[in-house]
């Protein structure tokens, strides 16, 4: 909200500068987001006197004028065709910057310098309303006020020598919303007496109750309604002092009645509204909600659908008014308005908020009604409404308020503790400094002893109802910055076993392995979200359709951090991401952890794509195979110390994978390794192949053997290592092979390492040689080459009766 | 005979200083240390010579022997080594295998960087989900319905009454949900807003939320505890500036501004020449939330706070642009 240093000194003797006020302000709790001079743009701007044009004897267009600013006289060329003796003009003077140049296309400011033109010296400019920023008449020059008054800064003339405070106010203080309110805080911050205007309504002889009346019918909603009548206004703009102010806090002039309601809101902080009484049938206010599905012009001229929830201000037949929140364009002031009735009314913020949120429509009304205006204020505001319709507009106050209040509400009681507030805040209080600090916000006293103290708390401090209220207005007020830091504290240690951040220790591998880390959006479009997973979750307000559901697998967006790269010519990537991923529960018997029916589940991605490690000139380039993926995933096992998992062959792929191995943890299906099907990269926009394995990281965390690590002695013996080369039909699966020989050996065989593949003419067509490395150990004894040979042949045999397999090599 | 020892000693000295490859080397090492070498012959004489001579030239033999090997293989790796340069078969300028660097996100590093400390202090970690319904996120935390406060947060809805968590401050109250104080925790995670996409606001973003509840729990120790965080985070000379605020779940509330530690306060385009940037709000437990969670609010104070990951990574690390950490361009992980 927009506060204007000038019309806070109507209520404070502020000598502060503006950096101290806003300094202040901000320790306040009233953050001031920023500070603006808005005159000093006008710096080296004067109101000047036009003495004397006369033609330029060079130039046909442009005059030689001789302008008073001040007590110099200034020689300045123009080339408007409006200048004129005897105008009071706009002048800049050499060294001004011009808010915009008439003669450049995007019209950018410049400097003005002393400048010859044609032969004639020009010592200044007259401006027009474009160059001065005011407006878009570039025709001619701007010419002021007849009263002006020469000499004068430009910037005061137009009421900008002021300076504009944007504070942010937070939603508990509805009464930091008005000039009163700001400098009732600044009052208090700076030990000054807050000054309320005095004034005195003049009221004529004619009696109120003869002219119109209220019935509140919702009391609920509506605890107190107040109303004057101003009788035979003079409807015109209001004078400049009012519409320096409104456009000083950003407002638009409109008229003086309508102004003047708004000068009284940004005073005071109560909302008012003023109908044109001659257009309220039956002269009366009738308070109660709307028919559903009534329709109801607003004066922004929009048609707004009602609810029976609607609170509406009525006349004798129809509404007039949504309460609190717009006036209606039937009862509007306009240029023919001859008599006023100013509302002035306090509303139940909920039901406030609520017809303001659902109509979309905000105003500075329904903002302040929301929140919490102050009830007590009612009968000021329509006051000093009332009384500056009369000074302003000329009008005639009736006698009398109406005030239709039928439940009272009343100031509320609170106490404070000493000890409790000491003992919140860590800080012993002296009880004088708390007692200053509370009247000054003009909470009164009623009860005080030496361990407590009871307050009457204003109407306006709608935020004020418990204790801790009362010890943070204390701990406010008397500044946090001096309040100590306590950097000692008492603490209870903890009895929990430490638990292993298992996340970092999975990152930490893949980051040794070379893979970089990504974070990437949890939301993304229908389309992906159900092409790789079922019961997808919705969001029912996206941003946009492309963040219209919740992930149900991080491979989506991995495929977009591929394209994005790809796209700067980053081809080689290794990449993880650890993330959650959403879904409904599959079924009845699926109990979610937490919320209702929605299941989250975290998941490790890997993903490669590229050039396969080392890049090097001599070993020849070779793209990342499936292979390396499953190496990648079987090392990070061995390093997470992770080894009750399988892969899975399947015979067919499913529809997103060209080749796909699936992984079981712990006799639990935990994802899967496979290379991205074309009809996903076509979706995708990507030509590259790309590995991605996607598993669940809670089946990682429970089956790692991390936290179980025990010594096992280590074996007295050397290995022994055997090489076996078998041929085998072209479709052996080489882990079958594998897994027969480990079958076979048995508990000896330490390891057994795969380290070639053979296919040529030597073999002969359809077939293939596969060479094994086995490591062997007997935790007993050394083996003797007998016992090696025996258990060799063992296999051997098994494997060429199983596979139909031949011994190559041994 | 020791004369004899003593010349050929001479001479093995001066001839080995000749030997200049390794074929040389080879002529030498039988020459003297072959089996049928010039030692060799030596060793045989000494049967000859008298039984009471024998133990002082053995030994002085022996002596000479042990010399003239390690000689020799200083001399052998001086011509192996002397290979490499000499012959230029091994090109060392040639650049290393390439492999790829793994990095940690810097989302990631921050976060570890702020748990470690708070680790440190004794706070342990807790976690809920993201998908939140409207009571944990809201109701429970002191923000009935038809509260303004909810328009601090634009909420993404999932159906009635469930919502993307807004903040991490429901962790709060789960954790205060499950157990009787102490309480001392912070939960580190993912929130959302539906806000516009721009450099300065993204739809979600990370937060770590602080909360400690326990017997005589002050305003003055939150202002110590979060001064101590500063100070191991942004540097030893960081201030910090408690300004008061407001958030429905806790009273007193503050919003905390730490010291420019880019320009030290004097002003600088980071800071927008202020000397602060904001860094956590935070507060004392309002007693409505103890309310909620069953704590007796006479007995128990405490106080919570919440960080924005990003807010403190943008400002630790000079980023420009909160989008950068969601598009995981390579160029940019590879500066962290
Ligand atoms: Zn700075």
């Amino acid at each position: 909200m927009k506060i204007s240093h000038k019309w806070l000194k109507n209520y404070i003797d502020l000598e502060a500068e503006p950096e101290e006020v806003k300094e202040k302000l901000t320790m306040l709790g009233l953050e001031v987001e920023s500070v603006d001079y808005p005159g000093e743009k006008f710096k080296n701007f004067y109101v000047g006197e036009v003495l004397e044009v006369s033609k330029h004897p060079n130039a046909d267009k442009l005059t030689v004028c001789r302008v008073r600013v001040g007590k110099d006289t200034l020689q300045i060329i123009c080339g408007a065709p409006n200048v004129a003796a005897g105008q009071k003009v706009p002048v800049a003077l050499v060294g001004a910057v011009i808010p915009r140049n008439q003669h450049d296309p995007e019209g950018k400011p410049f400097v003005l310098t002393k400048a010859k033109i044609r032969g004639v010296e020009s010592y200044g400019m007259i401006c027009s309303e474009f160059e001065l920023g005011l407006g878009d008449d570039k025709e001619g020059i701007m010419v002021l006020e007849p009263n002006a008054q020469v000499g004068q800064p430009l910037a005061e003339y137009f009421g900008l020598d002021d300076v504009i405070y944007d504070i942010s106010v937070t939603p508990n203080r509805p009464d930091c919303l008005s000039h009163i309110g700001v400098a009732r805080e600044l009052a208090v911050a700076f030990g000054l007496k807050l000054k309320k205007p005095e004034f005195k309504v003049v009221e004529s002889d004619k009696r109120i109750t003869d002219y119109a009346s209220v019935e509140i019918i919702d009391t609920l909603n509506c605890p107190r309604y107040a109303a004057r009548v101003v009788l035979n206004v003079k409807v015109e703009p209001s004078p400049k002092w009012l519409q320096d102010y409104l456009r000083a806090v950003g407002l638009r002039p409109i008229n003086n009645i309508v102004d003047i309601t708004n000068f009284v809101l940004y005073e005071v902080g109560h909302p008012l509204h003023a109908f044109d009484y001659d257009k309220l049938a039956g002269h009366k206010i009738v308070v109660k909600c709307a028919n559903d599905g009534e329709v109801f012009i607003t004066l922004d001229g929009k048609a707004r659908v009602l609810r029976k929830d609607t609170l509406m201000i009525c006349d004798a037949e129809k509404p007039v008014a949504i309460a609190g929140v717009m006036g209606g364009a039937n009862t509007e002031i306009t240029d023919e308005t001859k008599n006023v009735l100013i509302e002035s009314a306090y509303f139940n913020p909920i039901s406030i908020r609520r017809t303001s949120k659902y109509l979309g429509l905000s105003t500075d009304a329904s903002y302040r009604f929301e929140r919490g205006a102050d009830p007590e204020a009612v009968i000021w505001a329509v006051n000093r409404a009332a009384q500056l319709m009369a000074e302003i507009a000329g009008g005639e106050v009736l006698q009398g308020v109406i005030d239709v209040y039928p439940v009272e509400i009343k100031p509320k009681v609170v106490s404070l503790r000493f000890s409790r507030l000491n003992s919140v805040i860590g800080f012993e209080f002296s009880q004088d400094d708390v007692v200053k600090i509370l009247e000054g916000l003009e909470l009164e006293i009623l009860n005080r002893d030496e361990k407590s103290l009871t307050v009457k708390v204003p109407t306006f401090r709608v935020d004020i109802e418990r204790e801790i209220d009362l010890i943070e207005e204390v701990a406010r007020v008397y500044g946090y910055d001096r309040i100590p830091d306590k950097m000692r504290s008492v603490v209870h240690f903890s009895t929990e076993k430490v638990k292993v951040d298992f996340h970092n220790f999975v990152r930490e591998r893949l980051i040794g392995a070379g893979f970089k880390e990504v974070v990437t959006n949890s939301m993304l479009d229908e389309e992906k979200a159900s092409l790789l997973g079922e019961n997808f979750v919705k969001v029912l307000n996206p941003l946009s359709r492309e963040m219209s559901a919740l992930r149900t697998s991080l491979i989506p967006s991995a495929l977009d951090v591929v394209k994005h790269n790809f796209g700067y010519g980053v081809k080689n990537l290794k990449f993880f991401e650890i993330g959650k991923v959403f879904r409904l529960a599959f079924d009845e018997d699926e109990k979610p952890r937490y919320v209702d029916n929605y299941v989250e589940e975290e998941r490790l991605l890997i993903l490669m794509t590229g050039v396969a490690e080392p890049v090097s000139y001599d070993l020849g380039e070779r793209i990342f195979d499936i292979y390396d993926l499953k190496g990648e995933v079987e090392n990070l096992f061995r390093g997470i110390f992770l080894e009750n998992y399988r892969f899975i062959y399947y015979s067919n792929n499913s529809d997103i994978a060209e080749l796909e191995i699936g992984i079981e943890i712990g006799g639990k299906y935990a994802g899967r390794l496979i290379k991205v099907g074309d009809e996903i990269l076509n979706k995708f926009d990507i030509k590259a192949d790309i590995y991605i394995a996607e598993i669940d990281f809670d089946l990682l965390c429970k089956n790692s053997r991390f936290e179980e690590r025990h010594y096992i002695e280590l074996p007295r013996f050397p290995s022994v290592f055997r090489d076996l080369a078998f041929v085998v039909d072209e479709s052996v699966p080489v882990g079958e092979v594998e897994n027969a020989i480990k079958e076979k050996a048995g508990a000896v065989l330490k390891s057994i390492r795969l380290f070639d593949i053979y296919r040529g003419e030597r073999i002969g067509e359809g077939k293939k040689s596969v060479a094994f490395s086995l490591e062997i150990l007997s935790k007993e004894k050394t083996l003797t080459d007998e016992e090696v040979n025996e258990l060799i042949q063992k296999v051997v045999k098994y494997v060429e009766q199983k596979f139909e397999a031949k011994l190559r090599s041994y | 005979m020791i004369n004899q020892i003593e010349e050929v000693k001479k001479k093995f000295l001066e001839e080995i200083e000749t030997v200049k490859d390794e074929k040389q080397l080879e002529e030498f090492r039988v020459k003297y240390l072959g089996r049928r070498g010039i030692i060799q012959t030596l060793f045989d004489k000494l049967k000859e010579i008298p039984r009471e001579e024998k133990p002082t030239i053995g030994k002085f033999l022996n002596e000479f022997k042990e010399l003239a090997q390690i000689k020799f293989d200083e001399k052998r790796k001086e011509i192996e080594s002397g290979k490499r340069k000499v012959g230029e078969l091994v090109d060392l300028t040639i650049p290393g295998r390439f492999k790829y660097t793994g990095r940690k996100h810097p989302l990631t590093q921050t976060l570890e960087e702020i748990k470690k400390i708070f680790v440190a202090m004794g706070f342990e970690i807790a976690s809920g989900p993201e998908i939140e319904d409207d009571y944990h996120n809201f109701e429970a935390l002191n923000i009935p319905p038809e509260h303004p406060a909810r328009d601090m947060q634009d909420t993404f809805f999932i159906k009635e009454n469930i919502i993307l968590r807004t903040h991490t401050s429901p962790v709060q109250i789960r954790v205060m949900e499950s157990k009787q104080p102490p309480v001392r925790i912070i939960a580190p995670g993912r929130v959302y807003r539906n806000e516009a996409i721009s450099a300065r606001s993204y739809c979600l973003f990370h937060q770590v939320e602080g909360l400690y509840v326990d017997e005589g729990v002050s305003f003055a120790e939150l202002k110590g505890t979060l001064l101590s965080f500063a100070k191991q985070m942004f540097g030893s000379s960081v201030k910090l500036r408690f300004r008061p605020s407001f958030f429905p779940f806790t009273e007193p509330s503050a919003e905390v501004d730490v010291s420019c530690f880019i320009c030290g306060g004097k002003g600088c385009r980071v800071c927008k020449y202020g000397g602060w940037l904001e860094i956590l709000g935070c507060g004392m437990v309002d007693p409505n939330v103890f309310k909620f969670v069953g704590y007796d609010s006479e007995k128990y104070t405490g106080y919570a706070f919440g960080m924005g990951v990003e807010r403190i990574a943008m400002l630790k690390y000079g980023i420009d642009d909160i989008r950068l950490f969601y598009e995981n361009d390579f160029r940019f992980l590879e500066q962290f």
